[in-house]
């Protein structure tokens, strides 16, 4: 007994003697393993000394280290009269041979203020050398709680090994977070600089408490580093702002011009309004949906794929609507433009009713595959999202595909001649009748297109064509009959007038507004933006 | 077309309507009185016949298809709302519902005046005459018609529906306006109530008949049907159509007002979805199937449809939509002027030369 007192004493003594001769570059691990069972100021060193091998150790070290920081949070150290021992396995806490306890082992008692210190540096190995990745975020999360106790360059090491994507921009952040609330400050100063470079609103939240920060005041450096930033992240998020609302117009826009180049190509060769068009849209909407369905039985592998299978599906499918109606109801009222509205209405009205009985009034679920989940930030809080972009290219394609049938087939030069005169074109031999049918055909088909972009982005229930009809007349009518340029640059118009209007004033507004200005356009160009010349009829 | 001899089936229709409306207050009392709701009904019967006879006025007399003749009629049920909940909280002190929703102390400063009818009705009027005169100048000056113009009345429609869905603009929002109490100081919701409401309805549903037919029948009416039937020429004889179109589209605005005004009272409320395009292209169907270009034809059609939309909405609201979409393709495909084509058995094959030679006549840029 009077040996181990002594012991403990001389361990005291030589830790209180090597103390500031620890170095985290040359772990000493005697006098580490010494102090550990030391009173609480010895332990308070020690758990600096283990905060700091955390930190900028070796491997070697932090190899040692990292079990004798869990070992005293668990009370599994023995200290003994020959040092001390792991319970686990039996160790020496030295040497880490196995040895039998000398005398009665006693497990050193963090006190209040040395264990936050402990699993500090407990979080921080387990950070740096955990191989779970849960272990890793738990450890994140210990360490988030004392942002300014993080030792520095211990985020940034982590953060250069951490495999994990998602768990390395955490630790990025808090490494930020960190350094912004380091007591040096020009370290402060690099780390404004570092959050500068990647702006968002969050960053500015972030920069923006520093002014209220006492430093600010006393330190001008300081202060210009802030107001810079401060500056920097502010033109960071405008850009950004403007960005996202172009995006936005831009894939509003795509939409708006899926559902009115059917509209427009059947206005233009038959001068037939397709009220029926928002539900042709619907039903491609809702067979992407059966094509999933039915994949998801037949072929679960290629699930992820339905929205590129059900393209040939949902065309045909509306295609064919498109014809029987054409071929059943409107072929009888072409001199009767106003009747065929009607006609088309109460087609609408079927289909929406129809498609209610059978499939309800809820919301159809949609898979999100890989393709269209997520995005890119990009700059400030624009999102370069993959859902968007999607029904952006499909417009594109659409528009390639539009443009190749109407300008490079056969059909598509019938189209344009029955369009410019249907007399003139049926006296040469062209099949009127069947020009019409097809087309109409085409242009139901590109609704259901339209309808599939949509799937991604957009609820899908019985009433969702209705949301559409309206604005796509408007970009008909803007655009003039049946031009694809004229469709096009309505479309992006419309699209890009109504998202830059609806932050500042709100939806309806923007609504309203763009109603005025067609009507006050339709004074100007009464045709539309890209009329045919001719006789005005 | 229209043979402008063909005066009796108006007269007739009118004598009918007198009688209705006299027999109502007449048999209340007698074992053969009607019930509330069946008075009710006849009513608001009569506030959607007159809206049909609006639209036919400009749609069958004139070629001019407007799908947005809601806006009108919900024009002139919001200023008859605002007169009532008004007068409502005048006499009674009655809070508006929408203004505890708002949570506001008292009435928008808009709202000033229209405790007193004439003063509404002058509101309504103006306004109505504005919007029609503002928007039916900028469309017909820059000749836009036919199935453009159509779009966008229906475009108009659904834009002000928007416009009413908003909580903020005072007018009661999404919710509407609905608890009415007292009418000219009558307490509301009585039978003898019911029953004066069905009676004013049915009367100036004749006046009005009795007005558009003596518009149609007059010289201008003659105009009309000439525009109607070609335009151009019309113009290249002198005649200048605009004003002439300007004249009978703000006419027809002010019959759909005062059937908002008349069907308000009836059903008790008034909310945006008034100003649905649904709507309004429900009464183009009235008067499709009726037989646009007659009056009689457009009151029978509104009668017509509605009376089977009100049986089979408390029988089968399922198929109501299949029914509707139904008769109107019968309408278009097989009876081209509606129910006036079945009073005279003239069945017409869709593409049958007879039908064919009738739409090369008929056909209007």
């Amino acid at each position: 007994m009077k040996l181990a007192r002594l012991t403990a004493a001389a361990g005291l003594l030589a830790g209180l003697l090597f103390a500031p001769g620890l170095r985290a570059d040359t772990l000493d691990r005697a006098g580490l393993v010494q102090e550990l069972c030391g009173d609480a100021g010895a332990m308070g060193r020690a758990g600096a000394a283990l905060v700091a091998t955390a930190a900028s150790g070796s491997a070697q070290d932090r190899a040692f280290a990292a079990p004798l920081a869990r070992a005293v949070i668990d009370r599994k150290l023995g200290c003994d009269d020959a040092g001390a021992v792991l319970d686990e396995g039996g160790l020496d806490a030295v040497s880490r041979t196995p040895r039998a306890a000398a005398g009665t082992p006693r497990s050193p008692l963090l006190s209040l203020k040395n264990r936050p210190v402990f699993e500090l540096a407990d979080a921080a190995f387990a950070l740096r050398g955990a191989p779970d990745i849960a272990q890793r975020a738990a450890a994140l999360k210990t360490l988030e709680r004392r942002p300014a106790q993080i030792p520095e360059g211990l985020l940034d090491t982590a953060a250069a090994a951490e495999s994990d994507a998602g768990l390395k921009e955490q630790i990025d952040t808090l490494a930020q977070t960190a350094a912004l609330n380091a007591s040096d400050p020009a370290a402060r100063i690099r780390a404004i600089g570092r959050v500068a470079e990647t702006p968002s609103r969050r960053a500015l939240t972030r920069i923006a408490a520093l002014a209220s920060d006492p430093v600010y005041a006393a330190n001008p450096e300081f202060r210009r580093a802030v107001d810079a930033a401060t500056a920097r992240i502010e033109r960071g998020i405008a850009l950004g702002d403007t960005l996202a609302t172009l995006y936005n117009g831009l894939s509003f826009a795509s939409i708006l011009f899926m559902a009115a180049i059917g509209l427009a190509i059947i206005f233009g060769l038959m001068g037939v309004i397709n009220l029926a068009q928002g539900e042709l849209i619907m039903i491609g909407a809702y067979v992407t949906w059966l094509v999933q369905q039915g994949l998801r039985v037949a072929a679960p592998a290629l699930l992820d794929w339905y929205l590129v299978l059900a393209i040939p599906v949902a065309f045909l499918a509306t295609a064919a609507i498109g014809i029987a109606l054409e071929a059943l109801l409107l072929r009888h009222l072409y001199k009767r433009p106003l009747m065929s509205l009607l006609a088309t209405w109460a087609v609408s009205l079927f289909l929406v009713n129809l498609v209610r009985v059978i499939f309800g009034t809820q919301n159809m679920q949609f898979e999100t595959p890989f393709y269209v989940s997520g995005g890119v930030p990009v700059i400030g809080d624009f999102i370069f999202t993959w859902n968007r972009m999607f029904a952006i290219a499909f417009a594109v394609v659409t528009l390639a595909l539009t443009w190749g049938v109407v300008r490079r087939t056969p059909l598509g030069l019938n189209i344009r001649a029955v369009t410019q005169n249907r007399d003139m074109a049926a006296c040469i031999g062209i099949p009127t009748r069947r020009v019409d049918m097809m087309a109409f055909g085409f242009g139901s088909g590109l609704a259901g297109l339209a309808g599939l972009a949509l799937s991604p982005i957009y609820s899908v229930n019985p009433q969702m064509g209705q949301n559409f009809i309206i604005d796509s007349f408007m970009v008909v009518v803007l655009g003039g009959v049946g031009t694809i340029a004229g469709t096009v640059v309505a479309a992006l118009g419309i699209g890009q007038i109504n998202v830059l209007i609806e932050p500042l004033w709100g939806a309806v507004a923007a609504k309203v507004i763009v109603l005025l200005m067609i009507i006050g356009f339709l004074q100007w160009r009464p045709e539309g933006l890209f009329a045919v010349k001719g006789r005005r009829k | 077309m229209i043979r402008l001899g063909r005066i009796g089936p108006i007269v007739h229709l009118t004598a009918l309507i007198l009688m209705v409306a006299l027999a109502l207050p007449a048999l209340s009392g007698t074992p053969l009185e009607i019930s509330r709701y069946l008075a009710n009904a006849i009513g608001q019967l009569a506030a959607f016949a007159v809206l049909a006879i609006s639209l036919d006025l400009i749609w069958g007399y004139l070629g001019i298809l407007s799908l947005g003749h809601g806006l009108f009629f919900a024009l002139g049920g919001y200023v008859m709302a605002m007169y009532l909940l008004k007068h409502s909280f005048v006499v009674t002190g009655t809070v508006p519902d929408f203004l505890q929703f708002m949570g506001w102390k008292d009435f928008p400063f808009y709202w000033a005046g229209f405790d007193f009818f004439p003063y509404a009705l002058a509101v309504a009027t103006a306004v109505t005459l504005l919007i029609s005169g503002i928007f039916g100048y900028v469309s017909f000056r820059s000749r836009v018609g036919g199935v453009y113009f159509a779009i966008i009345t229906q475009a108009l429609v659904y834009v002000a529906m928007l416009l009413m869905f908003r909580n903020d603009t005072g007018f009661g929002g999404n919710n509407g306006m609905t608890g009415f109490s007292v009418l000219f100081g009558w307490q509301m919701g009585t039978s003898s109530m019911i029953t004066a409401l069905a009676v004013a309805s049915l009367v100036v549903l004749a006046l009005v008949l009795l007005l558009c037919r003596q518009l149609v029948r007059s010289r201008f009416g003659a105009l009309m049907l000439a525009t109607r039937d070609d335009e151009t020429r019309l113009r290249t004889l002198g005649y200048e159509t605009l004003r002439l179109k300007l004249l009978v589209w703000c006419l027809s605005a002010l019959i759909a007002m005062v059937a908002g005004m008349l069907y308000v009272p009836q059903v008790g409320i008034i909310n945006p979805r008034v100003l649905s395009p649904e709507l309004s292209l429900e009464i183009a169907v009235w008067v499709a199937i009726g037989g646009r270009g007659h009056l009689v034809g457009a009151v029978i059609g509104a009668l017509l449809v509605n009376a089977v939309k009100f049986w089979l909405s408390s029988a089968a609201p399922e198929i109501w939509p299949f029914i509707l979409s139904g008769l109107i393709v019968l309408v278009v495909l097989v009876f081209p002027n509606g129910l006036m084509d079945l009073a005279k058995f003239r069945l017409t094959r869709p593409m049958g030369p007879k039908r064919m030679a009738e739409e090369m006549e008929e056909a209007r840029p």
